[in-house]
């Protein structure tokens, strides 16, 4: 009988936070196995695409036309009644911030189809093995230290051996249930969001957020660049704050129709659907276990104000890649008092950061007065995204 | 405290976005999904929370007693 095939990771979950630790553990010689279940990386899309320049640059990924719909200069933060603070570096900071080169953009909205497709590839080109159409069945520490990870490829059932098992599957993660972690969360700090890709609605390089219970409760209603003319509408809402039961696509009707974007929105077309849920939730208290991580949304590792998950999914991925690299290198045991370290180093770079605007965002929508929720929300947006913001970086 | 009885879920895919938000607010073990990366719609529910009906963006996901077959008239 054949030994079983053994990696040293096996990544389950081809997004930025999977791929991106597939191809950081593979650059520092590690045998890397990366599995996504899909046919097509990235669909169907469940994101808007906004993505801070500096956050592509610090995992290493060049800025490609192949995956940027449009460049990002700044942001538009509107309150419920329509008034803007507008905060672009093309302004702020004219001699940094521009289109023409030597200036660079602030950030980008990408096409999650191409730019997922994209770090795949760079994974595959830095020595990661990669099969789509492949889904974890299971896992199984042993008692030789490894453990046994069980998938299917197209209708094939295949058992690995592996040292450490990654769960890079989204906020739907079943490997964090495998390993018992406690990945549950609360209605209220699950958004349901929906978003449509349009025509025929101007944009200008801004990312515009808009805050108030009326148009997005417990959330807030985006308008992003899509590049070529086109744009995103699209809000999220936490289902718990949302009056008369209204659901997303409610909500997202009546910011169309009704909002002080209506004349903006009149000759609007449709040219896509998506939707997603979107944690306004803390990190997971315990992201690792024996012969197992999580990173990315499965981890929880998504900004809590602004429910961006990019940055944090590809910084925890070099993270976790690194650590990974690490522990095989110096051939620790893939236990989980040693895997404890992956979580702290990613609490010191990045997650102290993260409880703390949970915290922020919690003191927020306890708020029972909801005219100064409002007034605190858009405050703290406004504060977010202006240049001396302390959490710039997330 | 009283059980709630277990419900079979019904997906209405024509208006499915497949956004995967249902599954991911399920506090069920793992492997409740359908194979369109839904919550399970063949297996009765027996914690019967309804949360993927709240937290579904376009309100698709309904559903019935999971005894449903066995009527009694």
């Amino acid at each position: 009988m054949p030994a079983t095939p053994h990696y040293d990771i096996v990544v389950i979950g081809s997004g930025p936070a999977g791929a991106t630790t597939a191809r950081y553990a593979a650059e520092r010689g590690l045998s890397v196995l990366l599995v996504d279940k899909r046919q097509e990386l990235g669909a169907p899309v469940q994101c808007s695409g906004a993505v801070s320049r500096h956050a592509l640059e610090e995992v290493g990924i060049p800025l490609e036309a192949e995956f940027i719909h449009e460049a990002i200069f700044g942001f538009g933060i509107y309150n419920q009644a329509g008034e803007q603070k507008k905060i672009d570096y093309r302004l702020l900071k004219p001699e940094e911030y521009g289109p023409e080169a030597p200036k660079k953009p602030l950030g980008y909205v990408v096409d999650r189809r191409r730019f997922d497709r994209y770090l795949m590839t760079m994974a595959e080109r830095a020595g990661v093995e990669v099969w789509l159409k492949t889904e974890g069945l299971g896992y199984r520490p042993q008692p030789d230290g490894s453990c046994r990870v069980y998938l299917r490829r197209f209708n094939e059932e295949i058992e690995l051996s592996a040292k450490v098992l990654v769960g890079a599957d989204g906020l739907q993660s079943q490997v964090g249930k495998w390993a018992g972690l406690r990945t549950h969360m609360k209605i209220t700090e699950l958004a349901s969001c929906l978003q449509f890709v349009v025509d025929h609605v101007e944009t200008d390089g801004l990312l515009e957020i808009i805050t108030g219970h009326e148009w997005a409760p417990g959330g807030y209603a985006w308008v992003f660049p899509k590049g070529y003319g086109y744009a995103e509408i699209g809000l999220g809402v936490i289902r718990t704050m949302a009056d008369d039961g209204q659901s997303a696509q409610e909500y997202l009707d009546k910011f169309i129709r009704q909002s002080f974007f209506k004349e903006r929105f009149a000759d609007c077309r449709v040219l896509e659907i998506q939707g997603g849920g979107v944690p306004l939730a803390a990190p997971l208290r315990q992201q690792f276990a024996d012969n197992l991580i999580l990173v990315g949304d499965a981890a929880r590792h998504v900004n809590p104000i602004t429910g961006g998950g990019i940055h944090t999914a590809l910084s925890g991925g070099r993270i976790a890649g690194g650590f990974l690299a690490g522990l095989v290198d110096e051939g620790r045991a893939a236990t989980e008092a040693e895997l404890e370290g992956y979580q702290q180093s990613w609490l010191d770079e990045l997650g102290t950061k993260m409880w703390k605007l949970y915290d922020t965002k919690t003191d927020i929508f306890r708020e029972s007065d909801i005219s100064v929720r409002d007034e605190r929300l858009y405050a703290t947006m406004s504060g977010y995204f202006s240049p001396d913001s302390e959490y710039k970086k997330i | 405290m009283t059980k709630k009885a277990p419900v079979l879920f019904d997906i209405g895919w024509n208006a499915c976005i497949n956004c995967g938000a249902c599954v991911a607010i399920c506090p069920q073990e793992a492997g409740f999904v359908s194979a369109f990366d839904t919550i399970a719609v063949n297996t009765p529910c027996d914690i019967a929370c309804m949360l993927c009906e709240d937290i579904c963006p376009v309100v698709t996901i309904t559903h019935r007693p999971a005894a449903a077959n066995s009527t009694t008239s």
